[in-house]
């Protein structure tokens, strides 16, 4: 069930996406950033990408969202939003990141919320080409295998998609006209074009045991001269498509009986995070903060790691603290 | 098919308040849904998420064995924003709640042993429910030692309760052991005076040194201030206790509960422990391979 969808095609291919939700696909914001947005004109689109500045959990776990509908008397009523959504062009390892989400909204005690958006959502991955920052090869993310309903590989003036859900197979059959079976050479193309992205990566870690490394390295001096020039500003929180801290808070209205309650992402980062009333800190200090968010990252459980190689808190740190540079000197000596 | 928002807090009445020091009250509280009062069970060392609509949520411990469907006891200290405006709320107010969450404490491994449990302050609030269910289920454990250290009388906790058991706990096999710090304590003092062999001045930690403790067929759990765990675990494994006869629950800032909203994440990336969900009771082998948890 491989298919092929000619470039020329993808806007009325677009178009009937529109029919199983609003689209929202990379668009370009300035210069280097992209960003996930509406897409109102097709013309925007910029399908070959390197990387949104915001991953694509902010569909799923909102920045900023109400749970709630608040009453001092009466309680609490939820809000379900049920939105229709299609994001189009997402990367194998934004994809990763969010059946690596979904391990933990979804498996056990599921959010209500994050699960509605994720069923409501609609994906097509879209293949890249890694640039400097990107080692998602290391991290075992560079394919996606799963977590989609469309993926399209991008092959010369083509894309050759792959089905990866019974959602995806609809559009499929809604979209008939526009595909054709992909031939025996387009397969070959693909495999082709796949071999080669993989030679164009040029980062690499090495996490073999890393989990234990970096539980031997506590005392390393390379988290002191990072958390010296750290600002504690929480980017790479915000930025990371697999951070997912979140905080509550209740809004009273002006009427002081009715409000909301609202969640928003919250950072590692942030001193506040590891406080408890009465003031104790469990994090008190920016290096344990830092230890602490590289060790979250490499292991989500024992058989996982937390991070897909996205390279995103490299890129978007104020301070120049490099992900992987951090973790090669932790490794080597 | 409407599907269980985990999220969604439930409404339960406050159906007493009694004042126990300046600072800690104990609430009385009784699911109203009918519905959800016979699917709501909890155990020793399991924690609510507390809500007042408007203020926020809170992360407090159980502090009672259930007994009555859909009731529950909770000793809530004012020291936060929602806390403080839980000890506003009076009889026939409401409060909303959900959970319980964590693991609680293994009472089922630890039939047919002796206990001891050993809290400083507000420790042993959680403590208390783990006495209570080995109390109602007397004949499953063996000799139970309580350890409770306090600053002074004013401060102890469920006072009248545990006053009877320091006097009269050998009925029942208990053992009630008493640590007060304030100096001109006179209360403590005539306790003191009373079972001087029961009663001392000092840090909970002294009652160790007093007591002549054997780790045969004993389980220790821990409650207390932070900074109490390493002393007291000394004072054990000194005493031949190995690290997984010995339990103690964890605090932290756990906004959800269940293992999402990451506040309560520990430990190093060889053993990443949420103290909401694989919490909040560990082993102190658990402590040992997780970086921070003590």
């Amino acid at each position: 069930m491989y298919k092929k969808l000619l470039k020329d095609d993808l806007e009325n291919f677009i178009f009937i996406l529109k029919k199983f939700g609003v689209v929202h696909a990379p668009v370009r914001e300035a210069g280097r950033v992209y960003e996930f947005t509406e897409l109102t004109d097709s013309k925007i689109l910029q399908l070959n990408y390197t990387r949104t500045m915001i991953p694509p959990k902010k569909f799923f776990l909102k920045p900023k969202e109400q749970l709630y509908i608040l009453n001092r008397r009466e309680g609490f009523k939820e809000i379900v939003d049920d939105s229709k959504i299609v994001l189009l062009g997402v990367h194998a390892c934004d994809i990763n990141a969010l059946n690596l989400l979904d391990r933990i909204y979804i498996d056990q005690f599921p959010d209500r919320y994050y699960k509605t958006r994720r069923e409501n959502t609609i994906i097509i991955g879209v293949s890249c080409k890694p640039d400097e920052y990107c080692f998602c090869t290391s991290t075992n993310s560079s394919y996606a295998l799963e977590g989609f309903d469309l993926f399209m590989h991008e092959i010369d003036d083509s894309y050759i998609i792959r089905i990866g859900s019974l959602k995806g197979f609809q559009i499929v059959c809604e979209s008939e006209n526009l595909l054709a079976e992909a031939s025996s050479n387009d397969i070959k193309e693909f495999k082709r074009a796949e071999a080669e992205r993989l030679k164009e990566f040029t980062l690499h870690l090495n996490v073999n045991g890393i989990q234990d490394i970096l539980d031997a390295s506590y005392d390393h001096p390379v988290w002191q001269e990072n958390a010296d020039i750290c600002f504690g500003c929480g980017s790479c929180n915000l930025v990371c498509p697999t951070c997912r801290c979140y905080d509550t808070a209740d809004f009273l209205n002006l009427d002081l009986k009715t409000g909301v309650r609202v969640r928003r992402w919250d950072s590692c980062m942030l001193k506040q995070h590891g406080l408890v009333a009465g003031g104790l800190n469990f994090r008190p200090t920016r290096v344990e903060r830092l230890y602490n968010r590289f060790n979250c990252k490499m292991s989500l459980s024992e058989d996982s790691l937390n991070c897909v190689g996205c390279g995103r808190c490299t890129v978007y740190c104020p301070a120049d603290i490099n992900f992987v540079e951090v973790l090669k000197q932790v490794g080597e000596d | 098919m409407t599907v269980k928002n985990p999220l969604t807090p439930m409404e339960a009445e406050i159906i007493r308040v009694e004042e126990m020091t300046s600072i800690e009250k104990l609430f009385y509280l009784k699911l109203t849904d009918p519905q959800i009062i016979g699917e709501f069970h909890y155990n020793p060392g399991q924690f609510l998420e507390v809500s007042v609509p408007g203020v926020g949520e809170a992360p407090i411990s159980i502090c009672d064995a259930q007994r009555e469907p859909g009731q529950l006891q909770l000793c809530i200290r004012k020291v936060g924003r929602v806390t403080n405006a839980i000890h506003r709320l009076k009889e026939g107010d409401r409060l909303w709640i959900r959970g319980p969450y964590g693991n609680g404490f293994p009472m089922k491994l630890m039939e047919n042993h002796n206990l001891l449990l050993i809290a400083g302050g507000l420790g042993i609030a959680p403590l208390r429910s783990v006495l209570q269910h080995a109390l109602l289920y007397r004949t499953n454990y063996g000799l139970i030692t309580v350890m409770y250290g306090v600053r002074c009388y004013s401060m102890m906790l469920f006072r009248e309760e545990f006053i009877r058991l320091f006097r009269e706990g050998d009925k029942l096999n208990v053992k009630f052991l008493l640590a007060y710090e304030d100096e001109s304590d006179t209360k403590c003092y005539q306790l003191a005076c009373e079972r001087s062999d029961r009663c001392m001045r000092g840090l909970v930690t002294r009652l160790i040194e007093a007591a002549t403790i054997t780790p045969d067929n004993t389980y220790a759990v821990i409650c207390g201030p932070p900074v109490m765990y390493k002393f007291v675990v000394r004072e054990l494994t000194q005493r031949g206790f190995t690290p997984t006869q010995i339990y103690m629950t964890m605090e932290r800032r756990m906004k959800c509960g269940v293992g999402k909203c990451g506040h309560c994440i520990t430990g190093s990336s060889n053993s990443i422990k949420y103290v909401c969900k694989d919490g909040p009771v560990f082993t102190y082998w658990d402590a040992l391979k997780t970086k921070g948890l003590m």
